[in-house]
């Protein structure tokens, strides 16, 4: 269990800050920069991770003395939550660790959550462990419905999951899938990932992933932690993930997150991120396709240009050149369509769309 | 009854013309006519002290006689004035024998103690009561004016032997029209910036509220004495030639310049009259006109000269200059310049000093003028100095605003001649070498006070650094001890860090730590060890 290797990982940091003590030396830590210049796309790999880049975080440094305190303070304590075996979200520990640091000094160990958060940041980093190892949680957003067992060992009890009986609201995904969480039967022949809980429950209403025999999953939005990694999960059982979501820049972003993960958590690597995935659509070319998507597109906003601009940018997606097509598209039309969208004609248009993309492998990479 | 005409109008111009022209003689204003008062008195005490050798100790009482009239009392332990001098030097108008002497002496301000006698005569009417102590004699007096005949009244009062044979003077009068204040103005300010300037005296002021301040002599050296020197052919004007030439007992003009100037060869004489072929070198210097003295200063300027001997400048000296700073205003940190003489208009020796005396009993951004020793009180806004000192971007030196940092800036200029603006002699005019030299001056001692301000500025970061790790160190240790896996060690730990931190952030430790402040460090110790002394 990963929770076992972040706390040896958490006692073999501070051995080794403890022998430096001992040899008269200011306790000192490397951590690779999370800064945008040290993050890398690998071709072979196919997500963004950091690169070689390392910073050294010492005590003895009057502009690092309080940061570093406070990380020990956060390995500390996490170290704690691990062995009594409790959890608490990032503000908790933030509660937990928000005290003077004496009565004659008019300062505590942490003023902001900010100044925790990314802490907590650098200790994933520098250990190679995750939050959730950590027993941090995270909030909790996506739902999943479809052939999928899980057995659930929660404060000793241990309950018995089957996402084919969750009714209308689905199992919501945990905030971590690793940690007394086991999949014990996936019978599925494949995911899919629609961005939006309508289509969603327009799918789950219509039993789609009965009649697919698939995972329906909705992140609603940009995909939390846990559900990068139940994703990422499924598609370690080789299972195929598809991902629909609006057709705009913003919505294909979604996608290109869960796939590569994103420059700002690109310290998260492969753990959290699907380069196997697909994108079903929505594409411009639908509309072209669909006599009927034409009449429903929308006026894509400046922020919306702004972004294909940058994903056009970016070397891990300007090197499909589906998706040059694609983002170049939405700049000269200036148009853009929601996945929901799809509905406009019939309300069951949405299955056949989507039989359709698999079926003939209309997906882009 | 013509005579009665004229001499009712010479008995009225006498008078008149010094009430209509006092502003000119340092007399406009209450607080000013009473400081220049002191001043006539106590610059007569300290030039008398100096030609007899002797360390000035001048006592000076005020009190108040009603609105706007104060008595002042001056005593020194001078030579004191001969019974037949006494009227000359107090009730005679243009007896002083200072006039036409080319040596570095105090400003001459107003008409002396003459002009002091007949301001109290026309506000009071009241005379001059005078103690002097000479040669085992005293002698008591009153000294008056007869206006009519430019002539001293005297009122002997009491003549004997000298107390325990001491020599001294003391004047006594009571003087309307002057007020007494503590404004930069003021005889307290005067009397202060005095003893600054003069610290082989001792000054001790009684003010009219009673209070006794006490400057005390800070040096056991008695300033060198100013040797007259002749003048330099580029540092004369043509109304100071021709009242040269007047008097002087040559039978050529040409003779006359050799003599009486510096650098004037046979050779010169040759240069100048080819420069100036109209002006006829061989008649008489009595003959010289106007016209001939213009000419002669334009023709001096035609022709290459050797510069002059400086050593007719007597600075105060630095060390002198940073014993009275400490006893006077005893800052924190000083520094004193000690810079060669230089040399304006081609032809004046001049030297200046400055004095950064930083935290200290003086006034926030105070600038203490001087001119051969004296106090410019007066015209601050119109002085080279002054001017001089605001120009300069005192933010590259660590003061952020000079208004509002307790600095007190001394500045001294010594000549022969000093360049003043103004028939007030209260500010220096600007002279293209004159604020150069002021500039470069003030710049070096705020070098000085650079280095030390962030020297300073060093050590409190080092103790402030220092006091930021020092706090982190208890909770640091408790949890890298158990993050360990060693909880009871904590206390071990705690040990550990805290005697790193204090090597690391040691004060004697400041250069490495900071690495660019090692340059500076060599230099700036031992000023600060001085200044840190008194």
């Amino acid at each position: 269990m990963s929770e076992k290797k972040a706390m040896e990982k958490l006692e073999e940091l501070g051995k080794s800050m403890l022998s430096q003590v001992s040899e008269g030396k200011s306790p000192t830590f490397d951590t690779p920069l999370r800064s945008r210049g040290n993050v890398e796309f690998q071709d072979g790999l196919g997500y963004l991770k950091l690169g070689s880049k390392k910073e050294e975080r010492t005590f003895l440094n009057v502009s690092q003395a309080r940061t570093f305190m406070q990380t020990v303070a956060v390995a500390n304590k996490t170290r704690k939550f691990i062995a009594e075996n409790l959890h608490t979200s990032i503000r908790g520990l933030y509660y937990q660790l928000k005290f003077s640091l004496g009565d004659d000094v008019d300062e505590s160990l942490f003023e902001e959550q900010s100044e925790s958060n990314v802490l907590i940041e650098d200790l994933e980093v520098s250990l190679g462990i995750k939050r959730e190892d950590l027993h941090l949680t995270t909030d909790r957003k996506g739902v999943v419905a479809g052939p999928m067992v899980v057995k659930d060992n929660f404060t000793g009890e241990e309950t018995t999951i089957d996402c084919t009986k969750q009714g209308r609201s689905g199992w919501m995904i945990p905030s971590d899938v690793d940690n007394g969480m086991e999949f014990v039967d996936v019978g599925a022949d494949y995911v899919l990932v629609v961005e939006k809980d309508a289509l969603w429950q327009r799918l789950n209403e219509d039993r789609f992933w009965k009649k697919e025999n698939c995972i329906l999953v909705t992140p609603k939005g940009q995909a939390s932690r846990g559900t990068r990694r139940l994703l990422r999960k499924l598609a370690d059982k080789k299972l195929p993930v598809y991902v629909m979501t609006d057709c705009d820049a913003w919505g294909w972003y979604i996608y290109w997150t869960i796939k590569t993960g994103s420059m700002n958590l690109a310290y998260l690597g492969r753990d959290f991120s699907i380069p196997e995935s697909r994108f079903l659509g929505v594409t411009m070319a639908d509309i072209e396709k669909y006599d009927f998507l034409k009449r429903l597109t929308i006026n894509a906003k400046e922020i919306d240009l702004k972004r294909a601009e940058e994903m056009l940018s970016y070397p891990w997606i300007n090197r499909h050149k589906e998706w040059v097509v694609e983002l170049q598209k939405v700049l000269k039309t200036k148009k853009k369509i929601e996945q929901d969208a799809l509905q406009g004609e019939r309300l069951t248009f949405v299955g056949e769309y989507v039989r359709e993309k698999i079926e003939k492998k209309l997906w882009l990479p | 009854m013509g005579d009665g005409i004229f001499s009712k109008f010479k008995e009225y111009s006498v008078a008149e013309f010094f009430k209509k022209n006092r502003q000119m003689l340092g007399f406009s204003g209450k607080v000013r006519s009473l400081t220049t008062i002191v001043h006539e008195y106590v610059t007569n005490s300290l030039d008398a002290c100096s030609e007899a050798g002797v360390y000035p100790e001048i006592e000076v009482w005020l009190a108040s006689e009603g609105e706007d009239k104060y008595r002042v009392r001056v005593k020194d332990n001078g030579p004191g004035i001969p019974k037949s001098h006494i009227g000359k030097a107090l009730g005679m108008m243009l007896a002083g024998t200072k006039f036409n002497r080319y040596m570095q002496q105090r400003g001459q301000q107003g008409i002396g103690a003459t002009g002091c006698t007949m301001y109290a005569l026309v506000t009071t009417g009241q005379p001059i009561r005078v103690v002097s102590s000479h040669d085992g004699n005293m002698v008591e007096c009153e000294v008056g004016i007869d206006f009519r005949n430019n002539k001293p009244l005297i009122n002997l009062i009491s003549e004997g032997p000298a107390e325990g044979g001491k020599s001294g003077l003391e004047v006594d009068g009571v003087f309307g029209e002057v007020k007494y204040d503590k404004s930069a103005y003021g005889v307290y300010e005067y009397l202060r910036r005095t003893a600054i300037a003069n610290p082989h005296a001792a000054i001790v002021f009684n003010s009219p509220e009673g209070e006794r301040f006490v400057f005390p002599k800070s040096v056991d050296e008695l300033p060198k004495k100013p040797v007259e020197v002749k003048p330099h052919p580029l540092g004369i004007s043509a109304h100071d030639l021709i009242e040269k030439a007047r008097n002087a007992p040559y039978q050529r003009i040409s003779s006359f310049l050799q003599e009486e100037f510096t650098r004037v060869t046979l050779n010169k004489i040759r240069e100048l009259q080819e420069a100036v072929p109209e002006v006829d070198l061989g008649k008489k210097p009595s003959e010289m006109g106007w016209e001939d003295a213009e000419k002669l200063v334009a023709g001096f300027r035609k022709i290459k000269w050797i510069a002059p001997a400086t050593d007719s400048v007597v600075p105060i000296g630095t060390r002198q200059i940073e014993k009275s700073l400490s006893s006077i205003i005893s800052p924190e940190f000083m520094h004193v310049t000690e810079r060669a003489p230089k040399i304006y208009r081609g032809g004046i020796p001049f030297v200046v000093e400055v004095g950064l005396a930083y935290n200290g009993k003086g006034a926030n951004g105070e600038i203490l003028r001087f001119a051969n020793r004296a106090p410019l009180l007066f015209d601050a806004g119109g002085c080279a100095i002054t001017q001089t000192i605001k120009s300069i971007d005192w933010k590259r030196y660590g003061i952020k605003s000079l208004e509002e940092e307790p600095l007190s800036i001394f500045v001294h200029f010594a000549s022969v001649h000093v360049p003043y603006t103004s028939a007030g002699k209260q500010s220096i005019s600007d002279e293209e070498e004159v604020v150069d030299e002021i500039r470069n001056a003030v710049m070096e001692a705020a070098r000085g006070l650079e280095r030390h301000l962030s020297g300073k500025r060093r050590t409190k970061e080092m103790v402030s650094k220092r006091a930021a790790i020092l706090r982190y160190v208890e909770q640091l240790s408790v949890d890298l001890a158990e993050l360990g896996g060693r909880k009871a060690e904590s206390g071990k730990v705690k040990e550990r860090l805290l005697k790193m931190v204090e090597e690391k952030y040691s004060l004697g430790n400041m250069g490495a730590e900071e690495g660019a402040g090692e340059r500076e460090k060599g230099q700036s110790a031992p000023e600060e060890k001085e200044g840190a002394e008194e």
